[in-house]
């Protein structure tokens, strides 16, 4: 019996095994043949897309799968790919698989195939393949249309640095194309006589509306279209930096991160990266809607750990960063409020503040940060809710800031913002003697006294200086003392004190109260001026001053001085040194180069009263003089002048004048003795004489040539070089001869003054003995001539031998006299007035024994008219006679002939003398005739050539037939006047 | 209908749009009466003519924006990429009558009106920073509507034309990038051609 309930089931399962095994085997043998290949194209995406089925896959059995496909590219046999697809295969399954094609679809026809095997572990043998579908050709060439020229792909987006394959067809081969990438034409591969490939490598990024290629086609010259594409390049998305999250509530978290480069391109070709926040323990995500920020709601109190992902995609690509935290070590909490202080007085100061309240038992890091007087102080507290801290050693009368900040006490993450304010402590009393000192002028039976004092610093003015206190104690007489109150705004105090020791109390006082005093002793004696005056050298640094130590005991030294010692407000510096110094270095920044700088070194005894030590002067920098000696030339001779500058000022010059340079220009080429050579700025050469001596200001230039040019120029000089240039002085030096010429004339000038100051003097009485008024014939000199000539009938003929016939009338004015000695020539003859003493003869022709004198003395008229009318000479007057007496010339050669030494003697006369001598002729007769026969003057040359003549008036020697019996010869010093 | 309803962008593209782009519409039926809904001002001429000369002002300033917006390689090749090859730009008689003139005027302001609504359309996408091409643009086209309306008036209120066949402007909105720029370009080289002339001619 059991066999038989044994045998059904044995039944079953070997029915059962068996169907399985057959199932087995009709799958091996079945030939599963990928069938219904449809290849459809995404233009845009340059992607073939296949879809096909499975043919005799059993019913409701899954089978896994590889599936071998082949592409080819223009023609079948050129397969460009060859690659497996795995999939498990399902009965009736449509599959589904896409590749993506590097040219562009329309640039070439392309075919698909594919064969299949089974690869699932359910059939251990060997697998084999099925046979290859039949070839499947995907043209999308032909539905481009018309036109003569395509260029693909178009308005493609790729990745800045990808490769890029680009192609144009063109549809008559006839037809030349030329293609341009960004305006520059390139050159490709020719796929087949109508398409032609470009391929651009690493192609940049230009500009978010794209780059640009065209291609223009042309038979012969003849542009017949213009095709292109915008290739859209996009930026590489970069992975998000700083990504990190923290919450201020425990309500929301705040994640912030630094995106990158916008990879947004224009017409909507991809738009700016888009943030995903993803949360794996929650697994919940969120988009961003801000490229930098986004916030997250905590929901659950209970998560205190949280693992974000942060993703960034376009539509090229996606970058991810990943952070893992704990809620509570990401705390960044808010800002405390409500700061602000209590008890605020001189020094100390109560600040309280709050904080937003956080979780049970949350404990808050404060930081506070104290600044006043350029000084910051920081403390630290721990607080719960409210916070508070005490400020103390505060300074008076100052302005603070505080400010606060707060974090987890517990898990530091980040400081909260600062919150902060303002306050002001309470004003003290000044806390430190004002620093003082004095000058003192000295005058008679007083000294005045010019306090000095420095503003309190602000650290110990402890608040605002109102007034100074200045009181005066006399010392040596007893007497009250007085009090000056000085406002705030000074900074100094004149005293007038009589010649006693004054001790001066100097306080600063401010609303609170006074400071310590500060004490100085005036002495009565004057201030040492027997100190000699040092000098001393500058440096930028300032001037380093040493002195001896003052003997005896001393608080400390005093160095004072001038910032503008030019000034009368000079603004008095002073220094205030230890007991123990004996040197100190004076640096200010209101040192300026060229400006003597004199400083005064005292010493301060115990009892305060302040002994001048030394005195020092120098220069911070010392400059060349600004300016020049006016030079003067002095004792100037033929061989030498002498050069001085006495007014020139060397003390308020811009450095120590340590001497002279005199430059000396002449056309000698040699220097003088003690004369250098020198080439000045302008190249030229001259000779210069260095004077060492700044006191030496005259110099005395020798062993020059007379008559000589000479060009000087005077320059002083200091350590730092000489003075301005200026133009060269000229000196001509003097002739030798000219000085000895007036050495020579000058005491001629005086003698020959002397003596006409003589003669005008002694006029009288020179007239009278050299030529009175009527001469002495028988003194004439003529005289000694005749005697000489040994011509003994010629004799003198006295004056009583002369009858006169005539008296002239003189009835001329002074005036006329005087207008005749003015000009001869321009006076009108005036014809004397005769009287006629004696019958006139009117034909008398004969010598008369008579002479008749005519000069100045008796007819001023007729000497001035140069006519003779009153002469009358008569008619028949021989002509031999005439020509002999009045031809000048023959009086001449008379004259030349006898007495040529007279003549030399009296040559200088001729030029000037103008006067008419009577002469005693046998023609004088015929001024009888005048009156009754005036006759017209005639040429009258026989007596006006006698005023040429008439120094030695000489007759001539007579001849045979002459018949003048006598000539009368005047002595030329007889007749001037 | 796909290439009409993306190009529209002019209200008078709107209001008259009735087959399709590019073939002459009838604005009004053929026994419409002419009637306007506000009386025309009295110097028409006058203002068509300084619309026409505010125009040709700004034509070559709007030209020189849009191909400098465009970047490489339209700058530097003028010629080849924006030369006026407007194939079916409407055509101006200068030497005819004011009547006619004026409706050959009409023609081309509607076209020309369509086609910078096209243009200004895609520079907006392309070119989102361009903000002063896009400007240029918004302006211009506002003048060619007040134009459109002052030649209406005229040639309804002296002449009682109630009815012109327009072409529009060519629609872009199926083409690719550099199709669109290259064609705007294209209309700006010739609008700005056209318009000096039309500005000569009133």
């Amino acid at each position: 019996m059991a066999v038989f309930e044994v045998f059904p089931t044995v039944f079953f399962l070997t029915l059962l095994s068996l169907r399985t095994y057959q199932s087995e085997v009709l799958a091996e043998r079945l030939p599963l043949t990928p069938v219904s290949l449809k290849v459809s194209t995404n233009s845009a995406h340059q992607s073939l897309h296949l879809q096909w089925t499975v043919q005799n896959l059993p019913y409701h059995q899954e089978l896994k799968m590889v599936f071998q496909i082949q592409i080819s590219r223009i023609e079948t046999s050129n397969v460009i790919w060859v690659g497996n697809y795995s999939t498990t295969v399902k009965w009736n399954q449509v599959l589904h698989w896409s590749w993506e094609s590097e040219l562009p679809l329309e640039c070439a026809t392309h075919f698909v195939r594919i064969k299949s095997t089974v690869v699932d572990a359910r059939f251990p043998e060997p697998n084999f393949w099925s046979n290859w579908s039949s070839w499947v050709e995907v043209n999308v060439q032909d539905s481009l249309g018309q036109d003569i020229l395509f260029v693909f792909p178009k308005d493609k987006l790729v990745e800045e640095g990808a490769n890029v394959t680009i192609c144009y067809v063109s549809r008559n081969i006839q037809n030349n194309v030329s293609c341009y990438w960004e305006g520059k034409q390139i050159y490709g591969e020719q796929l087949d006589p109508h398409v032609s490939v470009f391929h651009l490598s690493s192609v940049p990024f230009i500009r978010k509306t794209g780059a640009d290629m065209y291609c223009e086609v042309s038979q012969g010259n003849v542009s017949k279209g213009i095709k292109g594409i915008v290739l859209f390049v996009s930026k590489v998305l970069e992975e998000p930096k700083d990504f990190s999250c923290e919450t201020q509530d425990f309500k929301t978290l705040h994640c912030t991160w630094d995106p990158g480069v916008d990879t947004a391109l224009g017409w909507s070709k991809q738009p700016s990266q888009s943030y995903t926040l993803f949360e794996s323990f929650s697994g919940e995500n969120k988009l961003c809607t801000h490229k930098n920020w986004c916030n997250w709601q905590i929901t659950q109190d209970s998560q205190e750990t949280y693992n974000f992902t942060l993703i960034a995609e376009n539509y090229l690509r996606k970058r991810s960063v990943n952070i893992l935290f704990n809620l509570t070590h990401r705390v960044y909490p808010m800002n405390p409020f409500s700061v602000d202080f209590e008890n605020v007085n001189a020094t100390n100061a109560k600040m309280t503040w709050k904080v937003h309240s956080m979780k049970k038992d949350f404990t808050y890091l404060c930081q506070i940060e104290l600044y006043g007087e350029g000084k910051m102080m920081q403390y630290n507290v721990s607080i719960k809710v409210n916070g508070e801290y005490y400020l103390s050693e505060l300074e008076p009368a100052t302005e603070y800031m505080a400010q606060v900040r707060c974090a987890d006490a517990s898990h530091f993450w980040k400081w909260s913002e600062w919150s902060g304010q303002n306050f002001t402590t309470l004003e003290a009393a000044p806390s430190e003697a004002p620093d003082v000192w004095r000058n003192v002028n000295s005058e008679p039976g007083s000294h005045i006294v010019t306090l000095f004092w420095k503003p309190l610093s602000k650290l110990h003015a402890n608040g605002k200086i109102l007034f100074y206190n200045v009181v005066v104690e006399n010392l040596d007489k007893p007497s009250r003392s007085e009090l000056h109150s000085i406002p705030a705004s000074a900074k100094s105090t004149k005293l007038t004190l009589n010649r006693h020791s004054y001790q001066v109390w100097v306080t600063a006082n401010n609303s609170v109260g006074a400071s310590p005093a500060s004490i100085i002793v005036i002495s009565a004696d004057p201030e040492n001026q027997e100190v000699e005056e040092e000098r001393i050298a500058g440096t930028e640094g300032g001037f380093s001053l040493s002195w001896k130590p003052q003997p005896g005991d001393v608080v400390g030294y005093v160095v004072d001085w001038c910032d503008h010692p030019k000034y009368t407000l000079c603004d008095l510096q002073w220094k205030n040194v230890g007991p123990n110094a004996t040197s100190t270095v004076i640096s200010t920044d209101t040192f300026r180069p060229g400006v003597r700088y004199n400083f005064r070194i005292y010493g301060l005894s115990t009892k305060r009263i302040a002994c001048l030590l030394a005195k020092k002067t120098g220069y911070s920098q010392e400059l060349a003089p600004s300016d020049n000696p006016h030079v003067l030339v002095d004792k100037l001779t033929s061989h030498s002048f002498t050069l001085s500058w006495k007014y020139y000022s060397t003390e308020s010059q811009p450095g120590f004048i340590q001497g002279y340079h005199v430059y000396l220009k002449s056309k000698a080429r040699q220097c003088h003795p003690r004369f250098e050579k020198a080439v000045l700025s302008d190249g030229s050469e001259c000779c210069k004489y260095k004077i060492d001596n700044p006191e030496e200001k005259a110099l005395i230039v020798d062993n020059l040539k007379p008559k000589s040019f000479y060009e000087f120029f005077v320059t002083p000089f200091t350590s730092a070089g000489e003075g301005p240039n200026a133009t060269f002085t000229k000196v001509t030096t003097p002739d030798e001869h000219s000085t000895m010429l007036i050495y020579i004339l000058l005491p001629m000038f005086f003698c020959v003054l002397l003596i006409m100051i003589v003669c005008y003097l002694k006029s009288q009485w020179i007239k009278e003995t050299c030529y009175p008024d009527i001469p002495d014939p028988y003194k004439s000199s003529i005289l000694s001539l005749i005697k000489f000539k040994e011509k003994p009938h010629l004799t003198i003929m006295n004056v009583s031998d002369c009858i006169p016939d005539a008296i002239e009338v003189v009835s001329k004015p002074e005036g006329t006299k005087l207008q005749f000695r003015k000009s001869l020539t321009e006076t009108e003859l005036t014809r004397p007035n005769y009287v006629y003493l004696l019958p006139t003869e009117k034909n008398y022709s004969g010598p008369g024994p008579f002479i008749c004198f005519e000069n100045l003395t008796y007819n001023q008229a007729a000497s001035d008219s140069g006519s003779c009318g009153h002469v009358p000479v008569p008619v028949n007057n021989p002509p031999s006679q005439l020509g002999l007496m009045i031809s000048p010339e023959n009086v001449q050669k008379a004259l030349e002939k006898n007495y040529m030494n007279s003549l030399g003697e009296i040559s200088a006369g001729e030029t000037s003398l103008n006067y008419v001598s009577q002469l005693a002729s046998p023609m004088s007769g015929d001024k009888d005739s005048l009156p009754t026969n005036p006759v017209e003057p005639p040429h009258c040359s026989e007596y006006k050539r006698q005023m040429a003549v008439p120094l030695c008036l000489v007759s001539p020697p007579p001849t045979e037939n002459s018949s003048l019996s006598s000539i009368t010869l005047l002595n030329p010093g007889e007749h001037y006047r | 209908m796909k290439v009409l309803a993306a190009g529209v962008v002019p209200l008078l593209l709107v209001l008259h749009w009735r087959h399709g782009a590019g073939s002459p519409l009838p604005i009004t039926p053929v026994n419409a009466t002419c009637a306007i809904r506000h009386p025309c001002h009295n110097n028409l001429m006058n203002q068509i003519r300084s619309q026409l000369a505010q125009l040709n002002g700004s034509a070559n300033a709007l030209f020189i924006l849009y191909y400098t917006a465009q970047g490489e390689p339209f700058p530097n090749n003028l010629d080849k990429l924006c030369g006026p090859n407007v194939t079916d730009f409407p055509p101006f008689h200068a030497n005819g009558t004011e009547k006619a003139r004026l409706v050959e005027l009409y023609r081309i302001v509607v076209y020309l009106g369509t086609a910078l609504g096209n243009i200004t359309r895609d520079q907006k996408i392309l070119n989102p920073s361009a903000l002063s091409l896009h400007s240029k643009l918004n302006a211009t086209t506002d003048i060619l509507r007040g134009l459109l309306s002052n030649v209406l008036c005229r040639l309804c209120s002296k002449y009682h034309v109630a009815h012109v066949d327009v072409t529009y402007g060519p629609d872009t909105s199926g083409k690719d990038v550099f199709q669109k720029k290259k064609l705007g370009c294209q209309l700006l080289g010739k609008y700005k051609q056209v318009i000096g002339m039309l500005a000569q001619a009133f």
